[in-house]
């Protein structure tokens, strides 16, 4: 089978998987009933006839597919409905949140990602040595560690403790830091950032490092080395290129693991992203937000997935495709 | 008298037992276990007891009648910790059963019976894989505790728990799925199993007696790795809000106190605390047990 091919089909299973989430959770969210009568019920002054109409105004009337099937058409032109409780247009609350959710996790996965090829090599390089023992022992401490407990740690010391660090929110309310909008918001990233920089260097160190202790053992390692080229070129061009393969697909898995404990990180520090959005619409029933937000969120996984399994097909010819 | 070859569990356990990392993890989850039996004995309070409130004791740092001191609940937090350890094992271990169940029934059928079925099943469990679970978990525990209003289903003790444990059961079982058929593949033509066909044992017998022992050494490990995992989601469901508010369990207990974490930081680090001790446990019990099992993949 060729890469298009592969490419293809992967693509159509993926359009297949966002559309079966999206039908779970609609049938799921409208087992409930109205959301408009659970969250209006019981006020004073709501009649039946307000209901009907509020239902009306929010496209709620109408059997469950014909709902489907329009929320489903109007996705297709980035229309997410409007929210019922802050009435504004879904779409653009998930811009503006999906931005703030972003703004912590790509650099929290990149630099978390130099960070590992660089103690790896220290640590694969020195197999057995006390550095390797306690790169692998910190590794494992720091992937068991659950990432809201370092992310609370953090804030003791460098927020309560120390006093140096903002604990919490994207922004600061009164003054801003050096009266910068950037420094400031930049100040407020640190933590956050590091919360996750520090639980994916141990994960993906973990991975890194036997991978490249592994590939280090080959027999082609053995004849750069022999044909006389310097150490550092062995190991950066030539093992940690290969070492870097199973890794490539557990970063996919990775990023998924974080958006989606996006809710747990963004309650940690109060950071208004999509994480937050979401778990605010559960609490209030806020469906059509509740129902954008799952579908970026799913979008952004699958999409993760999908390129990492077309750059492993990609960068590794040898992979049987199936 | 003839003396049998230690059996496979024997020579795994003779490897285990040298592997420091492994015994530590076994070490640590013995630790829980045991603090999970025996906290109704060892804990100085009632988990219900919120008499330190009325005294104005609450959010109390430690000292010698509060040894991790009070929470701003008023509970006492090495109670609270204690107690916490077994609803922790039911979640791990009750989320871990239903996953072997339904992963290793598909994974069984499709490794066994190839061809179509086990391309679509195989499908199914990348399916499951790929989803949000942590995400469609909170959404279905929120709408799930919405539809029961005013059904039988209410007067069930500790729904909400059981909800999750359900729910994290019937997201986590892919990969045990996997690995389920990848050995069940592999034992399929093994020489033992086809002599086992040729004299005459029916399928039953060949799938229950002679494949599933031998593919166990590897499901084990997925299991030991996953009960940490489940304990882990029930925290964070748990810290979002979205936990059982009458059980006694260490993700409440970060839940109710978060706020106050500046004034009584004891009361959050106690909890979090037990969760990294138990999570380790495990990842390092699943560690010890892949290099007890799979020799060939030690480093």
């Amino acid at each position: 089978m060729g890469t298009a091919r592969y490419i293809a089909r992967r693509l159509i299973f993926s359009a297949c998987l966002i559309l079966g989430v999206s039908v779970i959770l609609f049938a799921m969210i409208n087992a409930i009933g109205n959301p408009i009568e659970i969250l209006l019920a019981e006020r004073p002054g709501i009649t039946d006839d307000i209901i009907e109409s509020v239902s009306k105004y929010y496209g709620l009337d109408g059997s469950v597919t014909d709902r489907y099937f329009t929320w489903l058409g109007n996705i297709l032109h980035l229309d997410f409905g409007t929210s019922i409780i802050y009435n504004q247009p879904v779409s653009e609350m998930l811009v503006a949140y999906g931005q703030e959710t972003l703004k912590i996790q790509l650099p929290g996965i990149l630099i978390a990602l130099a960070l590992s090829v660089l103690v790896s090599v220290v640590a694969a390089t020195r197999q057995h040595s006390r550095v390797d023992f306690g790169v692998i022992a910190g590794a494992m401490l720091g992937h068991s560690l659950p990432s809201f407990f370092i992310g609370i740690l953090l804030i003791l010391v460098f927020s309560y403790w120390l006093g140096i660090l903002p604990s919490y929110g994207a922004f600061s309310t009164r003054s801003m830091l050096m009266d910068s909008k950037f420094i400031d918001g930049l100040w407020h990233m640190v933590l956050p950032v590091g919360m996750l920089v520090f639980f994916n260097t141990a994960t993906l160190t973990l991975l890194l490092r036997s991978s490249l202790v592994e590939v280090l053992r080959q027999d082609f390692i053995l004849a750069a080395r022999a044909s006389g080229l310097p150490e550092r070129r062995v190991v950066f061009g030539h093992a940690l290129r290969n070492a870097f393969i199973p890794v490539l697909t557990y970063l996919g898995i990775l990023l998924g693991l974080m958006l989606g404990t996006a809710p747990v990180t963004e309650t940690v520090f109060t950071w208004p992203g999509l994480g937050a959005l979401y778990i605010t619409a559960i609490q209030q029933l806020d469906y059509p937000v509740i129902m954008g937000t799952t579908m970026v969120i799913t979008f952004m996984l699958v999409g993760a997935t999908l390129l990492t399994d077309i750059a492993y097909v990609i960068i590794d010819p040898r992979i049987r495709l199936a | 008298m003839l003396r049998r070859r230690p059996g496979m569990w024997r020579q795994g356990w003779y490897r285990f037992r040298r592997n420091r990392g492994g015994m530590l993890g076994l070490f640590l989850v013995a630790l829980v276990v045991l603090v999970a039996v025996l906290s109704p004995f060892v804990a100085p309070f009632e988990p219900s007891d919120q008499s330190a409130m009325l005294r104005g004791a609450s959010r109390r740092a430690p000292d010698w009648i509060h040894l991790l001191g009070t929470d701003r609940n008023g509970y006492d937090v090495l109670t609270r910790m204690l107690y916490g350890a077994s609803t922790a094992l039911a979640v791990g271990l009750g989320a871990m059963a239903i996953a072997s169940v339904i992963g290793v029934i598909v994974g069984g059928i499709a490794g066994y019976a190839g061809g179509l079925t086990d391309e679509l099943l195989m499908r199914f469990a990348e399916f499951f894989m790929v989803i949000p679970v942590f995400v469609v978990i909170l959404a279905v525990v929120r709408l799930f505790g919405i539809v029961v209003v005013g059904t039988w289903l209410e007067s069930v003790p500790h729904l909400n728990l059981m909800t999750i444990i359900v729910l994290l059961g019937c997201f986590e079982w892919p990969p045990i799925a996997r690995m389920a058929r990848a050995e069940f593949l592999r034992l399929r033509h093994a020489e033992f199993v086809e002599a086992a066909v040729c004299i005459g044992s029916t399928k039953r017998s060949i799938l229950l007696r002679h494949i599933l022992p031998n593919a166990l050494p590897s499901l084990i490990v997925l299991v030991a790795l996953g009960i940490g995992g489940a304990i882990l989601a029930e925290t964070m469901v748990s810290f979002l809000g979205f936990g059982d508010p009458r059980a006694v369990s260490w993700g409440q207990s970060l839940y109710f106190n978060y706020e106050a974490l500046k004034v009584a930081p004891w009361a959050v680090l106690s909890p979090g605390a037990a969760i990294f001790v138990t999570v380790l446990g495990f990842n390092l019990l699943a560690d010890g047990l892949t290099d007890a099992f799979n020799p060939r993949l030690r480093r």
